[in-house]
């Protein structure tokens, strides 16, 4: 009996621990499976968020809001721009990138300007080929300074806003790239033809110069470039030439070519904290007996030193610009605190103060000082 | 370093590679060079923008986007990608 009993009962812990250890095994086995398919996942959300896919899109682009304060003049929320910019890729053989800007005006109307649309076909490790309306590579600022969250004051210095003593941006063909290094130096180009700008009387009187990336240049070209070297790694020096036609429309409708010439020399240092920043450009630009507009040359110059206090975010600003055409002589100081709460959103104040030197009719305003902030945000 | 962790350690390299998402051209990049581009050029014209500010994918585009900007070699781009990569990766750890 004793025995059967001990019999019976081993049995059923025998039977009970066999069921308990398949049980675990099937566990066990759901388990693995579950890491298998997690494992997967993984590698899925990886690929989609590291982008194996070759070809893709991404936004990124900026915003601002602006408040003026004009001496003898008006106080204003006085624009907020918002530009988006797409880029498309195929691998690191091509790249796509257009800015489209809108702004609002005074009337509360929209402005809408394609800044930028140019695609880069990368040729080898030393050359794209880009190919569209692109930023103008003659200088700095206007190719990479001028986006809200990039400058570090809330306006831009004077000549080189829109039209101008800097040339804004080319329809047409550039080959660019990087160096190799030459005696331990690194250095970089661009070379580029493109349409030719125009040059005219602007809807408020000004005598302007539209180097605005523009297709009715009929057969007139421009050709130029910029090279500039890292003598030290945190330093570039770069200097700029352009040359070729700039087309006039007549009163009576017909079209001329008048010479163009373009020379910069920008430079760039950074000392730990401290940016330091300058920049020479000017258009020349020659007679033609059929017109009623004297050419001239139309130049400025700007100086600016930013020293960021890292440990309270505060990022005190000064600049200084210079801006001469046949019409216009003038001066600006400009001075700015900026709040950096990241480095891509960033509150500005500034001052400025304005120097008309020959105290035009024609311009002048340009005598007032302002006040000026800007909240600005790079995504 | 006794025979059997040699093998080891050259298959676990092996592996490594082999299952490494990075691209072919990317296995030569040189790190520290990288990151010695990244604080010579990349708060040259704006801010530096920390490798947590955008994901891998997105870096992938806005490098080569700055690669035009700032007259960057492929390799440069290159090294600069994997900077930001490893530096995330050592992010993550943390
Ligand atoms: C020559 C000037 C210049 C240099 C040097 C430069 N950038 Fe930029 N960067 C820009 C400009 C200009 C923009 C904004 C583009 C626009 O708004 O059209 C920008 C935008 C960005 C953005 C925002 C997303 C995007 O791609 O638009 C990131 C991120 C960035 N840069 C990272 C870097 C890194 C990393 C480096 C160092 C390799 C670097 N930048 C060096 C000019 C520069």
């Amino acid at each position: 009996m004793r025995r059967f009993m001990f019999a019976s009962s081993m049995s059923i812990i025998l039977s009970s621990t066999l069921l308990l250890a398949s049980s675990q095994s099937e566990e066990i086995a759901q388990l693995k499976k579950d890491v298998e398919a997690l494992k997967v996942r993984d590698k899925e959300m990886k690929q989609s968020f590291e982008g194996n896919s070759k070809a893709g899109f991404w936004l990124a682009g900026y915003a601002a809001v602006d408040f003026s304060s004009v001496e003898n003049g008006d106080s204003s929320f006085s624009g907020t721009k918002f530009a988006p910019i797409f880029h498309a890729q195929y691998g690191d053989i091509f790249q796509f990138e257009g800015e489209v800007e809108f702004t609002v005006n005074k009337d509360g109307s929209t402005d809408i300007e394609l800044e930028y649309a140019a695609g880069t076909l990368f040729l080898n490790d030393y050359m794209g080929l880009q190919m569209g309306k692109f930023m103008s590579p003659l200088g700095q600022f206007v190719q990479n300074i001028h986006p809200s969250w990039i400058n570090k004051l809330p306006s831009a210095p004077l000549g080189f806003g829109h039209d101008g003593a800097a040339p804004t941006s080319n329809l047409g063909i550039a080959l660019r790239g990087g160096l190799p290094k030459i005696a331990d130096t690194r250095s970089n180009y661009v070379v580029f033809i493109s349409n030719a700008p125009s040059f005219g009387v602007a809807d408020d009187g000004d005598v302007v110069i539209e180097a605005v990336g523009n297709t009715g240049s009929g057969s007139a070209y421009i050709a130029g470039g910029r090279y500039a070297v890292n003598p030290i790694g945190n330093m570039e020096v770069g200097v700029s030439l352009a040359t070729g036609d700039i087309t006039e429309e007549l009163l009576s409708g017909d079209s001329i070519v008048r010479d163009y010439d373009v020379f910069g020399a920008d430079m760039v240092l950074n000392i730990d904290a401290l940016n330091l920043r300058a920049e020479y450009i000017q258009q020349k630009i020659g007679e033609n007996e059929l017109s009623l507009l004297e050419g001239g040359t139309w130049k400025t110059w700007y100086a600016q030193a930013a020293y960021q206090f890292s440990s309270v975010n505060l990022e005190p600003v000064i600049r200084y610009s210079d801006y001469h055409n046949p019409e216009v002589n003038k001066n600006q100081w400009a001075l700015g605190v900026n709040y950096l709460f990241a480095s891509n959103l960033i509150v500005k104040i500034a001052y400025e103060i304005n120097k008309d030197e020959d105290d035009s009719v024609i311009d002048s305003s340009a005598n007032n000082n302002r006040f000026l902030a800007q909240l600005a945000y790079g995504f | 370093m006794n025979i059997v962790t040699k093998i080891a350690l050259g298959a676990l390299t092996l592996l490594f590679i082999g299952t490494s998402p990075v691209s072919a051209q990317e296995e030569t990049t040189d790190l520290a060079n990288g990151a010695q581009l990244w604080a010579d050029t990349c708060m040259r014209c704006h801010n530096a923008r920390p490798p947590s500010d955008l994901t891998m994918r997105a870096w992938s585009f806005s490098m080569n986007h700055m690669r035009v900007r700032a007259g960057l070699t492929g390799e440069e781009t290159r090294d600069i990608l994997a900077f930001i990569r490893a530096s995330k990766t050592e992010n993550d750890k943390q």
